[in-house]
């Protein structure tokens, strides 16, 4: 029992808020997608790409910054070639999200083996991992300064892009407008509003989020790429913008639950005897359960209300017993 | 006087559906007056209007405002001119208030942020200059239809429009909505602002229109001064043959109860009552006519009558037995029918054939399968005598159904429900969006159809309707039953209190209080 409690530890929420910031990023680029009305299904492939393109510009440049920057112009571009074969050609997005989903694993190892023969996964001694920075004064304030402080610039950049995100949707009547499209698509043309434009928006920035959540794994986590390395986290991102309600801030909350499930995950496996094969399904255990959460909610509301009136009948009929009928 | 809009010689050809939607069109309409344009469904009256507004190029033709040749390629061109359009179907976004849906596209900011504040003065300052209150905080998907209207006319407003165009706006309205409307526009055209007015409603043409334009089949039929002219004759107009518009009824041969509801209640999505306590009797040979506003209970109460839904307290009987447990086909089996409110989702299967959307609800029976196979000889031979007996053009057995129009989509749902002579039919909203040649067949095949001794529930929202078919009215207001009327002598005024609510007493106080005014 000892073993259990011992798991939670400064370290812990370190490590949670770490594995929840790919999460978050791809989650708020499949938010802003599902306010703008274009369903994006393609963060997965999206976040692959940025892992692979950033490690192999931080080797090509010397530079992992410049990695990260280029990742997230590569998902930019992406994105803008999903807003091109929508818009233009009436292409599904379901189907085109299916078929990169496909090609992007693919296309990555073959490109990693063209290169440098590598087949399962591949990496140099000299890529530089992303440093962690502590913020000054932060770091000083007792029990959050170590929670707070401490990380990469993606982690910060992850939490600026909640706020960001926010005021843009919430506050500004460009975000307004992208609102407007996502829910009456029409009702925002005919006030001159252009549509394509907001989605398209929506699209790039969705996937330069998506790659810079991907970049972080491959340059900012670790210093290696491997073969499929999002891992599905691109469809539990897809899961955190619907639990998260498509809101930034929601969605932030989601991502830090997938990103603690994770982390304890990985704990659970160090501290307890427990079979490691079974504790690693936790973080998959747990998108299944708010998965089906999501999915029943206005079931059960409906039930939960229906229950309630029939209940309500029942009183007003009890109350009034001695009344004959007319 | 210079016409304020003038349009000449549009033509325009839709390539895909090989239709001529307008032939060399003319309209001109003058400034500040209330011009109706009336026309069938596919008359072209929306196609014209679409192209006034820039949603539609046309393929040849001009357009002149205030005696200047001008090009309208988009909506914000016609913004630009002065037109504005209050759509058919609102175009609002649910989710947002009513100052964010006025304002949208052209919000103040500081410093690039929106202001809350500010926004819902300028629009509190908007509905009072014009007189159309409204409360800028409140929630579209709040509103009821009648108030979103004015969101939409406010909106159009907003944007300094001279010349207002109203898709149908009475569609959707109440009677005491449309009356409000009518002095809206009234109040408008004082103002100095034209309003053009798309409508297939002659009696609402009669009551707020200068003048009238008559389409039909894409050619301008005719315009006319409103006071030199009849309905029979725009009707006669627009349909080109004379048209019955008051269905003949023969003396009503009332049967034996088909159908009863006993105190029955019904939960909506939220846990209140959709329906509460409600309790008729359907005669056979009898016309029962629900009338109300949409969203009063009638989709619930229909949805437990067929079988769609259960029932949270009381029973329904059938032919004197309680069917609340039987499923939608037991229904059918023993000869109840439903013409749905929705024939393009519910009514109807658009991707496959007329002959299996004509025994959709009969596949299993022994005269159309053995041994688990469709015969489709005798299938094809049934849809042949469904098409001729109810006249359905340009539908041929074993094709699809997809390109018909909705007048003879409808005709394909009433001839399948009418086909197997049930004793009750349920008919919800069986005239929606149909044109008035349409409507005349339907009502024609229901009043038969009760001539024949069936029981029908007539559902609708359309009042007229209501008046015309059935035998005895009851108004569903919020789930309840606000009152009974018998149609031979009730009035469009009776039927209009009580769907907004109120109850006949006051509406004889009213008319008591008015008779002593003009005494004294």
């Amino acid at each position: 029992m000892e073993g259990l409690f011992s798991v939670f530890t400064v370290e812990l929420l370190n490590s949670g808020i770490r594995l929840a910031t790919p999460i978050l990023l791809a989650a708020l680029g499949g938010a802003i997608c599902n306010q703008a009305g274009v369903l994006n299904l393609a963060l997965e492939s999206k976040m692959l790409l940025g892992a692979f393109v950033g490690i192999l510009a931080a080797y090509y440049l010397g530079n992992s910054y410049g990695g990260l920057l280029v990742a997230m112009v590569a998902g930019g571009l992406l994105g803008l070639l999903f807003a091109f074969l929508y818009h233009k050609y009436k292409v599904d997005l379901v189907i085109l999200a299916i078929a990169f989903n496909l090609i992007i694993v693919e296309l990555t190892v073959f490109v990693m083996r063209a290169l440098f023969g590598n087949v399962g996964s591949w990496s140099d001694p000299s890529i530089v991992r992303i440093p962690d920075i502590e913020i000054p004064f932060i770091k000083d304030i007792p029990l959050l300064g170590p929670i707070l402080s401490g990380y990469n610039i993606i982690v910060y950049f992850s939490w600026f892009a909640v706020i960001v995100m926010f005021i843009y949707l919430y506050r500004m009547p460009g975000g307004r407008h992208l609102r407007a499209v996502g829910e009456n698509k029409s009702a925002a043309e005919t006030v001159g509003i252009n549509a394509i434009l907001l989605q398209t928006l929506a699209l790039v920035v969705s996937g330069a989020l998506a790659a810079l959540g991907g970049a972080f794994l491959s340059i900012g986590h670790l210093k290696l790429f491997t073969r499929n390395m999002s891992n599905g986290r691109g469809w539990i991102a897809i899961a955190a913008a619907m639990f998260g309600v498509n809101h930034p801030v929601g969605v932030f909350l989601a991502s830090l639950f997938f990103g603690f499930a994770d982390a304890f995950s990985v704990r659970v496996q160090n501290v307890t005897e427990l079979p490691p094969n079974l504790v690693k399904l936790l973080p998959n255990v747990a998108t299944l359960l708010v998965l089906i959460i999501i999915a029943l909610r206005t079931k059960v509301a409906l039930s939960m209300a229906r229950r309630r009136f029939r209940a309500q009948l029942r009183a007003e009929e009890a109350a009034k017993p001695a009344e004959e009928p007319v | 006087m210079t016409p304020a809009i003038e349009m000449k010689g549009i033509t325009k050809d839709f390539a895909s559906t090989r239709v001529r939607a307008n032939d060399h069109v003319d309209f001109s309409v003058e400034p500040g007056e209330v011009h109706a344009l009336v026309g069938e469904n596919g008359a072209g009256k929306t196609t014209l209007m679409s192209i006034l507004y820039g949603l539609i190029k046309p393929d040849s033709g001009e357009i002149f405002i205030d005696s200047q040749k001008i090009r309208i390629d988009h909506p914000n061109d016609a913004i630009q001119h002065g037109i504005g359009m209050v759509h058919q179907h609102f175009k609002l976004v649910p989710s947002f208030t009513v100052a964010q849906n006025i304002l949208l596209g052209m919000e103040p900011t500081q410093a690039g942020l929106l202001n809350q504040q500010q926004e819902n003065e300028l629009v509190a300052a908007l509905a009072e200059k014009y007189n159309l209150p409204v409360d800028p905080t409140a929630r579209v998907r709040d509103l009821p239809v009648g108030m979103q209207q004015r969101v939409e006319i406010l909106k159009v407003l907003e944007r300094k429009a001279k010349i207002l165009i109203l898709d149908e706006p009475t569609a959707v309205l109440t009677p005491q909505e449309v009356n409000e409307l009518v002095t809206v526009i009234r109040g408008l055209s004082r103002l100095g602002y034209t309003v053009i007015f798309i409508t297939h409603k002659l009696v609402e043409v009669m009551s707020v229109a200068d003048r009238v334009s008559v389409m039909r089949g894409g050619k301008m039929i005719g315009t006319k001064k409103v006071s030199e002219t009849s309905i029979p004759e725009l009707a006669r107009m627009m349909v080109g043959r004379e048209v019955l518009l008051r269905v003949k009824k023969k003396e009503m041969q009332r049967g034996d109860v088909v159908l009863e509801a006993r105190d029955i209640s019904i939960s909506d999505v939220n846990g209140l009552a959709a329906i509460s306590h409600v309790s008729f009797q359907v005669h056979r040979g009898e016309i029962v006519g629900i009338a109300g506003v949409s969203g009063n209970g009638q989709t619930e109460l229909v949805e437990a009558i067929s079988g769609m839904n259960s029932l949270d307290g009381g029973e329904i009987l059938f032919k004197g037995k309680i069917i609340d447990e039987a499923s939608v086909g037991e229904r059918r089996d023993m000869g109840m029918a439903h013409i749905p409110e929705d024939r393009m989702v519910v009514g109807l299967n658009l991707q496959t054939t007329l002959d299996e959307n004509l025994i959709v609800s009969r596949y299993d029976d022994s005269q159309f399968s053995r041994y688990g196979f469709l015969l489709m000889k005798t299938i094809s031979e049934f849809a042949e005598k469904v098409v001729r007996a109810f006249s359905i053009a340009a539908a041929r057995p074993g094709e699809g159904i997809a390109t018909l129009s909705g007048g003879n989509l409808q005709k394909v749902v009433v001839g399948r429900e009418l086909s197997g002579d049930p004793a009750f039919i349920i008919a919800n909203q069986p005239t929606r969006g149909l044109d008035v040649g349409s409507i005349e067949f339907v009502h024609k095949t229901l009043v038969e159809e009760r001539d024949k001794g069936a029981g029908i529930l007539l559902v609708s929202v359309e009042l007229d309707e209501v008046m015309a078919l059935s035998d005895r009215i009851l108004v569903l207001y919020r789930g309840r039953i606000q009152g009974e009327l018998d149609a031979a002598t009730a009035t469009e005024e009776e039927v209009g209190i009580l769907m907004a609510g109120g109850n006949l007493q006051d509406l004889k106080y009213a008319q008591r209080a008015d008779q002593q005014e003009l005494r004294s």
